[in-house]
């Protein structure tokens, strides 16, 4: 469909910039040099390792043994099989999950949208390894709660150990980042298409349906190939459940054969790294391609931009209904297990006796451990630097692969997903490899988890910033520019706060991803520089989950405090 | 079994040779103390749960002033560490502990050093390690059939391995996938030399009985919950556990086969001579006192965990898996774990 006229105008607009001032020829070069280094270095001690006999620091000859022994093993497929099966239904079902509440929380005025929106993002602060955990209380054959209320209104159990039990959790551990760049892309859209929908005769669903959705749909491909990465490269959901059910995907057979082999095979976990490489590198080609007409989706031009709310009428209580649904699958429920587990002395199922066995004592712990406090302090700041030069480094990218011609511009998007691709674990070993050699005192310090973060979580970034920056009709850059404003004015001025709701949206993401990351970090922090993540996951190891959810609740407060300055930030901008 | 040892055996010859432990060579310590304040910290690489650690520090900084930094992992995570930052030239661990496959693994690698605490003169002599790297065991951690005293009887409980293959257990028992858990791994292969000609068909007969977990301790949580009735872990989660509350008992099987952990010094440590005062620490009586005290079993003759019947196990040590061996065992036996 062709939403808005086809911007000839960015062609000539940029080429009469670039041809005459330097600064987005000057940005791109110095822009990619960022990029490349941090996408590239790490990803090159990774491809190095996998053809190397000798493990890092030692010096080896060049082997193909390794990508013999990865893909010579018929298992191999089969498992990425069963990834792919894993990855595909929980992309869908983050996708479908995070539509919706999006649909409902940002164009409709259902009664309690504003707290919604606020809450789906918890579960973003919550370390996937609780909510795994948590849908096991909720839905173990035997003890899971809602199993046992299923069973007494004579329902057949949920078994939570299957392919679908991992799917079902996986799709709403990855939900609400697909909620954050979903809602953004929503929050920047044109509603006069909508209502035109409405004016011709379209029900608010047809309308959601057959116009809403195609306009998003950037945004819903990329959250969708997010996630899909996401989950093919994720190992705390298949930990705690596959295992137990006994499907073998990818990521637990990298485990059994490189991270848990005696000693550690880092060469061979490198070269399992490089087919996730391969295939994300093919689903950011599919994406681009799906994406590459982006003036399909230009949806905020120089025409009465103002986006208001969808009239549900008497719907809009069905609506909320719906949302809370979605909010208690996503959050509450598992929400509500974390919380139980911080005020008792060990978690068991919910009786009359539990109530009495109620305590704060793991509240106490937090408040008075040096160690809790350090790790609070590292992690807020990681989170509001990291998430801060991660949108300006996003925003840049997103720019010039939007709304330039440079040469290279494709490059630049696809240098931001390279490290995505691998998972935390073998992403933290290239950096590894990488720091541990520089002359600069990167390793062992906090500056390397900085890096380390911005490096992975970039494309989460990017992605907010790119499908906002795709719906936003060059008219408006060109109108400053024909007054007289410069590239930078005209930046800060117009792009900026019509922009401003992806930039917040994906700080949003990146700061409460960063508040409590930790595969990447556990192999990068020292002692005395301990975040939060790492410290959760050793309260976990320890056995000390009251404790640790005690932690996570705590932690998820100060995340929410983090978004909803974010988010008073896109709004003050907008009402602007 | 090459190097286990029985733990009667064991407290017999450390009774006497106790007695040396008290007193540290005076003037060869005033000098380390000396040195290892101007050094200023010691940092130590552990897979010993946190809360127990932290007894040891409070004694050791307690006693010396010096701070401790402890860098908490799995073991499998130590070793991972240890052996990156040596080969990178960058090792920023004094001293390491863990258990024993990883720590023998470690040795081979060359990261350690060579160190004979004062206090290692206390330990039966067949713990010592005759190449003076490792420290001898300073704790034996036992593996057990754990079960939920709300779900099963004491009499009812199972009385040996074997009783884990009758069908009423079908489905009911939880324990680590020895493919991803390598502790487990070497309990299994243990259990050769404990049961002879019965161990391969009580494996097989046990794969298909059990539900897998991904490490002890998500075990014990499942047994704790409820989920399952038995699983097999630790013993010391009995102590842990039950002091808040935990409805956990164990089998006392006898014999129950326990791994050993060690300590060691970094061939390359930053702070040596704080390194060698923290090991002194670590492994002296008082240290494993404290130990003790915290759950574990330890070398200390008539010194038992507050768990009942601890006194009474005839504990068996392990033996560490090669990298060879692991690898074998995970192709013929783990691979049994795999099937559905």
């Amino acid at each position: 469909m062709a939403i808005a006229r086809k911007p000839d105008l960015t062609i000539k607009l940029v080429r009469h910039w670039s041809a005459r001032t330097d600064p987005v020829v000057l940005a791109a070069i110095g822009i990619g040099i960022i990029l490349a280094f941090l996408a590239l270095y790490p990803t090159a001690m990774l491809f190095y390792g996998s053809v190397s006999d000798a493990p890092l620091g030692v010096p080896g000859h060049l082997t193909l043994a390794y990508y013999r022994a990865a893909y010579g093993d018929p298992n191999t497929y089969r498992m990425i099989g069963n990834s792919f099966v894993f990855a595909a239904g929980a992309a869908a079902i983050s996708l479908v999950v995070a539509g919706l509440l999006a649909w409902i929380t940002v164009r409709t005025d259902a009664p309690g949208r504003a707290l919604f929106e606020l809450v789906a993002v918890v579960p973003n602060v919550l370390p996937p390894l609780l909510t795994a955990t948590a849908w096991v209380l909720l839905l173990s054959p035997r003890i899971g709660l809602i199993n046992v209320v299923a069973q007494r209104v004579g329902l057949p159990p949920f078994n939570v150990y299957s392919m679908p039990g991992m799917i079902f959790v996986e799709g709403l551990i990855l939900a609400p980042l697909a909620y954050l760049i979903v809602s953004a892309a929503l929050r920047s859209m044109d509603p006069s298409l909508e209502e035109a929908a409405r004016v011709a005769g379209s029900h608010p669903l047809q309308a959601a349906r057959r116009v809403t959705t195609p306009m998003i749909r950037p945004a819903l491909l990329a959250a969708g190939l997010l996630n899909f990465v996401r989950a093919l490269e994720s190992f705390d959901t298949p930990s705690i459940i596959a295992i137990p059910a006994r499907i073998e995907v990818f990521t637990t057979k990298v485990a059994r054969e490189a991270l848990t082999a005696y000693p550690p095979n880092h060469n061979l976990a490198a070269t399992y790294a490089m087919s996730l490489l391969g295939i994300a590198m093919v689903l950011v080609y599919v994406y681009r391609r799906l994406t590459a007409r982006t003036e399909r989706f230009v949806t905020i031009s120089g025409r009465g931009y103002r986006p208001h709310a969808i009239e549900l009428g008497p719907w809009q209580y069905v609506a909320s209904a719906g949302a809370i649904l979605l909010l208690a699958l996503i959050v509450l429920l598992p929400f509500c297990v974390l919380l139980l587990t911080s005020l008792l002395p060990f978690y068991s199922v919910p009786t009359w006796e539990t109530v009495r066995q109620l305590t704060l004592k793991h509240y106490a712990f937090l408040l008075t451990s040096d160690r809790v406090a350090r790790a609070l302090r590292i992690s807020t700041m990681l989170a509001v630097a990291g998430a801060t030069l991660g949108m300006l480094l996003a925003s840049a990218v997103a720019y010039l692969t939007v709304r330039t011609r440079v040469a290279g511009r494709g490059v630049l998007e696809l240098l931001t997903f390279i490290p995505w691709a691998f998972p935390g674990t073998a992403l933290a070993i290239g950096l590894l490899w990488g720091y541990v050699r520089l002359p600069v005192p990167i390793y062992a310090t906090v500056w390397i988890l900085l890096i380390a973060y911005v490096t992975r979580f970039l494309p989460y970034g990017l992605r907010a910033m790119t499908s906002t920056m795709v719906q936003v009709h060059t008219d408006l850059e060109e109108a400053s520019r024909v007054c007289g404003a410069g590239l930078l004015h005209t930046f800060r001025r117009v792009l900026f706060p019509l922009l401003r709701p992806g930039f917040m949206a994906g700080w949003a993401i990146l700061a409460t991803i960063f508040m409590r990351e930790f595969s990447t970090s556990l192999f990068l922090y020292t002692p005395r520089s301990e975040p939060v993540g790492p410290l959760l996951y050793h309260l976990w190891i320890d056995g000390l989950h009251g404790r640790m959810a005690a932690l996570g609740v705590v932690v998820s407060l100060v995340s929410v405090v983090l978004v909803a300055g974010a988010r008073r930030a896109s709004r003050t901008q907008i009402a602007d | 079994m090459r190097d286990s040892i029985s733990r009667a055996l064991l407290a017999g010859i450390a009774g006497v040779m106790l007695l040396a432990l008290a007193a540290p060579a005076a003037q060869g310590q005033a000098d380390l103390v000396g040195v290892a304040k101007r050094e200023g910290r010691v940092v130590v690489y552990g897979s010993m749960e946190s809360d127990v650690f932290a007894v040891i520090q409070k004694i050791f900084e307690g006693q010396y002033g010096i701070p401790v930094d402890y860098f908490r992992a799995s073991s499998n995570g130590v070793m991972d560490r240890v052996l990156t930052e040596s080969r990178a030239g960058k090792p920023l661990y004094d001293a390491v502990l863990t258990n024993r496959s990883p720590m023998m693994i470690l040795k081979t690698q060359g990261v350690f050093g060579r160190y004979v605490s004062p206090s290692y003169g206390s330990y039966p002599s067949a713990t010592r390690d005759p190449d003076d790297v490792l420290s001898p065991s300073y704790r034996q951690v036992v593996v057990s059939i754990l079960y939920n005293t709300r779900l099963v009887k004491a009499e009812d409980a199972p009385k040996s391995l074997a009783d884990l293959l009758d069908p009423k257990w079908k489905g009911k028992i939880v324990m680590p996938d020895p493919n991803v858990h390598t502790t487990t791994a070497v309990w299994l292969a243990n259990l050769e030399s404990v049961m002879g000609a019965q161990y391969r068909p009580f494996v097989e007969r046990l794969a298909g009985q059990v539900t897998l977990a991904e490490s002890f301790l998500p075990v014990v949580q499942k047994v704790i919950v409820g989920e399952f009735p038995l699983g097999i872990t630790y013993v010391k989660y009995v102590y842990i556990f039950g002091n808040e509350g935990a409805p956990l008992d164990y089998v006392r099987l006898n014999p129950v086969l326990a791994e050993a952990h060690h300590v060691a010094i970094s061939a390359k440590a930053p702070h040596p001579n704080a390194a060698r005062l923290f090991v002194d620490v670590f492994t002296s009586r008082l240290g494993l006192l404290a130990l003790a005290k915290a759950g574990e079993f330890v070398l200390v003759p008539g010194v038992y965990p507050s768990i009942k019947d601890a006194e009474k196990l005839r504990i068996v040590l392990m033996d560490d898996l090669s990298e060879q061996e692991l690898k074998q065992f995970r192709d013929q036996v783990g691979s049994l774990f795999l099937k559905r």
